[in-house]
């Protein structure tokens, strides 16, 4: 294997590919998170997501169907954790893993007619730009426009928190619900819509795993991404173009150390295999040092039930 | 435009509670008018109905004979009703502009104008893109009153504004409120100090118990008779008997106190030297932040400086812990109740377990010891009359001044040989002032000593018999109390000379 020019420009786009789920996921969760509420179904909410969306193409033979129903079916699932935890009050952190657990069992018996059927080939854009310009044409051509959408998202998301109106009153509800209601602010609508957004994009993410990026249906095939999408919000904290950083540095370790492991280096696979959580977190940590921004990106009322007086 | 607020046969009734027991006001603009009562009276409760927070269970708002339907803190925004809240209704986290404009509904550019217009207007300093977290108390309660302001009210009520106010701040914002009342806006001024209310109000009306009791000219009334008529009682007058003698042993010694912090949030303490006889009260006197949450914090053993010598009883403890020190017999009663005295989230027993000794026996091997700590606890609850008798409740649920009474309580029961209460009745009310005034003479009484760090001059007066000043972090010469006025206090807190 030669580390020419070309190969290199292969492994970045491949690296990208791999951090979409993650950037997606965290992206929605990230504004959940935003509003106060700690939504630990992601990892559910992804699977059900794969699950629709792989169903869904099978069935109506619609990719375009697919994706939009993989983002409906998160948008239903998490309908259920907001109305639990916003409208009958329950524990965030509760029923959230609870979430999680009902999607991954959910998904393996909806899924049960599905394993094995091949899947379908995506439409990738620019494709002929790719095999044409070295080192630059397999990283920015050749992507599925998921992946362009991933891509932009945090940039997106970072625009909606900090100039937009609606951004800012997603802030204020999660700095203080409280006071966001005394001000007039519909708390409870407020962070039912993040928790739907969230849900979206967590299916989205589900999704592209199961029909882009690796175009079939097997049980429980989100393995653990959710969990790190998760962890990456937090130690991002609750900064999107961090979560973008932090997704690239998961999904490039990932793809470095299979190849490492491949080429027979000789440090024990188990390290190698636990390397990318590692150095996300390490990487993570360091660029977040700053107390002080850390205290004005934290929602102050994570995980904190919210009712109106009366 | 003249206002004209009536409210009409308002009720509110909570499980167990009457807040508010058909209550019916009547307020005019060109006025400010004082809303008195103590914690617990029905004033909050009332506000809250007023900004559309909470609806009541009965009766109407009147504004300029226009019924007004208040049923979210829109309608009274709408409705020209601005309020700022006890506990500030701020995102921390966010910038000052941001705070203002989320319920803007002009652009940013326009905004930042106006509010540029009355950060000029009235004389306040507020830096626009900090954020909120990042400003003091009175800067915040500036922050609220803008932001009533940009939706140019008719009506501004405040609740309890000065209780997080230093003496400069609160003179400041009653400039600020006798500018808007000459602006024609009504100003509703919800509050439990007798002083404050003589010399801003011109009207009072008094609350207790959800009703209210009596509405009058201020200029007819003096503190006595509007503290009588707060408390539904005639309340007895505290006079200490100053003993001084110059023979009694020094029980408690402190030589070459030096502090030094980076933080610029702490203030340096610079060679403090002084010691407590037996049977005295010290009081040590200042305005807020010249070090006494630092000395404080030095005497209890929170902050363990070097070269200080503490002797206490003959024994030098400034090296110890706050629990050793307490083994020793002394206690302590910091300034913030809720977050330093006590969890707010625990039970009343539990919170007094916190303080546990090696002979109160509370644990043993490894286990609580329940119905000890709870027999302890309702000692304690009927030894100093806190409102209750149920050692289960949260201690959140308690009053200031009961949570104030259960923490003395459990500080006192050990009979400890000196006492260091920092703010003892901050922002408590008339009656439960008297209680715990009445319980630290009981103690100089009893021949154990005090040592009072306050900043309300004229609970130093009443209860000290020596007073020394701390200003920057530096300590006056101690006076005896006899010796000292209000004035020269004065003087000394605010960084002056009286020789």
């Amino acid at each position: 294997m030669s580390l020419d020019i070309s190969f290199i420009g292969i492994l970045i786009g491949s690296i990208m590919a791999s951090s979409v789920p993650l950037i997606l996921a965290a992206s929605g969760e990230l504004i959940t998170e935003r509003s106060g509420v700690l939504n630990l179904g992601v990892e559910g909410m992804m699977i059900i997501g794969a699950i629709s969306g792989f169903a869904l193409m099978v069935i109506t033979d619609n990719l375009f169907i697919a994706i939009v129903g993989s983002m409906l079916s998160g948008v239903i699932i998490s309908l259920i954790f907001g109305f639990l935890t916003q409208s009958l009050l329950t524990n965030h952190v509760a029923t959230g893993l609870a979430l999680t657990i009902f999607g991954i069992g959910l998904s393996a018996m909806l899924g049960k007619n599905f394993v094995g059927i091949p899947g379908k080939e995506f439409p990738i854009l620019f494709s002929s730009l790719k095999e044409s310009i070295p080192f630059f044409g397999p990283i920015l051509f050749g992507h599925s426009i998921v992946l362009y959408f991933a891509f932009a998202l945090p940039f997106l998301t970072n625009y909606f928190l900090k100039k937009t109106k609606l951004g800012l009153i997603v802030r204020a509800v999660g700095d203080s619900p409280v006071s966001a209601s005394n001000q007039g602010i519909n708390v409870i609508l407020v962070r039912y819509c993040c928790i739907l957004y969230g849900g979206a994009m967590c299916g989205l993410a589900g999704a592209y795993l199961s029909l882009i990026y690796t175009p079939q249906w097997i049980e429980n095939m989100t393995a653990g991404r959710g969990w790190i999408a998760l962890a990456l919000v937090v130690f991002a904290t609750w900064s999107p173009i961090k979560v973008l950083i932090g997704a690239l540095i998961f999904g490039g370790i990932t793809i470095l150390q299979l190849h490492m492991q491949a080429i027979g280096f000789r440090i024990p696979v188990q390290f190698l295999s636990a390397l990318p959580y590692l150095m996300t977190i390490i990487v993570l940590v360091v660029i977040s040092r700053d107390s002080r921004k850390i205290k004005l990106n934290t929602p102050t009322s994570l995980g904190r039930i919210f009712y109106k007086e009366k | 435009m003249a206002t004209d607020l009536r409210i009409s046969n308002i009720s509110k009734i909570y499980p167990g509670c009457i807040a508010n027991d058909n209550v019916s006001l009547q307020f005019k603009s060109g006025k400010i008018y004082a809303l008195l009562g103590e914690n617990g009276a029905g004033k909050s409760t009332l506000v809250k109905i007023l900004s559309g927070v909470i609806s009541p269970d009965n009766g109407e708002v009147f504004l300029n004979e226009k019924n007004l339907k208040l049923s979210s803190p829109l309608d009274a925004k709408k409705n020209k009703i601005g309020m700022v809240f006890q506990h500030f209704n701020l995102f921390e986290t966010l910038s000052v502009f941001e705070n203002l404009s989320i319920d803007a509904t002009e652009d940013n550019k326009s905004l930042r104008v106006r509010i540029n217009e009355i950060l000029k207007k009235y004389n306040f300093s507020i830096d626009l893109d900090v954020p909120v977290l990042n400003l003091s108390a009175g800067q915040k309660q500036k922050v609220e009153i803008i932001r009533c302001l940009l939706r140019s009210p008719k009506v501004l009520i405040m609740d309890e504004p000065t209780s997080v106010l230093t003496e400069q701040e609160t003179e400041e914002l009653f400039i600020s409120l006798k500018k808007f009342c000459d602006e024609g806006i009504l100003i509703i001024y919800i509050t439990h100090k007798l002083k404050e209310v003589l010399s801003l109000c011109d009207e009072v009306a008094v609350m207790r118990k959800g009703k209210v009791v009596s509405v009058s000219q201020t200029q007819n009334e003096r503190v006595e008779t509007l503290a009588n008529k707060m408390v539904g009682q005639k309340l007895a007058k505290i006079k200490k008997k100053i003993n001084i003698s110059k023979n009694k042993d020094e029980i408690f010694k402190v030589k070459h106190l030096n502090f030094y912090s980076d933080d610029p949030f702490e203030t340096n303490l610079v060679n403090l030297n002084f010691s407590v006889k037996k049977g005295e009260c010290l009081g040590i006197a200042g305005i807020s932040g010249n070090g006494q949450n630092e000395l404080f914090q030095i005497l209890s053993g929170e902050i363990i400086t070097p070269d200080t010598s503490i002797i206490f009883r003959n024994k030098e403890i400034a090296k110890l812990n706050p629990k050793q020190r307490r083994e020793y017999l002394m206690a302590f009663s910091p300034e913030d109740r809720i977050s330093q005295a006590a969890v707010p989230e625990l039970k009343i027993y539990e919170n007094v377990a916190l303080n546990n000794f090696k002979s109160s026996n509370f644990f043993e091997k490894g286990l609580v010891n329940e119905k000890k700590i709870k027999d302890h606890s309702k000692k304690i609850l009927s030894d100093f009359s806190v409102n209750t008798d149920n050692v289960e409740l949260k201690s959140q649920f308690l009053s200031g001044g009961n949570l104030q009474k259960l923490i003395l309580g459990r500080e006192l029961i050990t009979a400890p040989e000196l006492l260091i209460c920092y703010n003892p009745t901050w922002g408590l009310d008339v009656g439960a002032i008297n209680y715990i005034h009445e319980t630290l003479i009981k103690i100089n009484d009893q021949e154990k000593s005090t040592i009072l760090i306050s900043t309300d001059t004229e609970e130093l007066l009443k209860l000290s018999d020596r007073i020394a000043v701390i200003y920057k972090g530096k300590l006056s010469k101690i006076m005896p109390s006899e010796e000292v006025t209000p004035e020269k206090l004065g003087v000394l807190m605010g960084g002056g000379s009286i020789d």
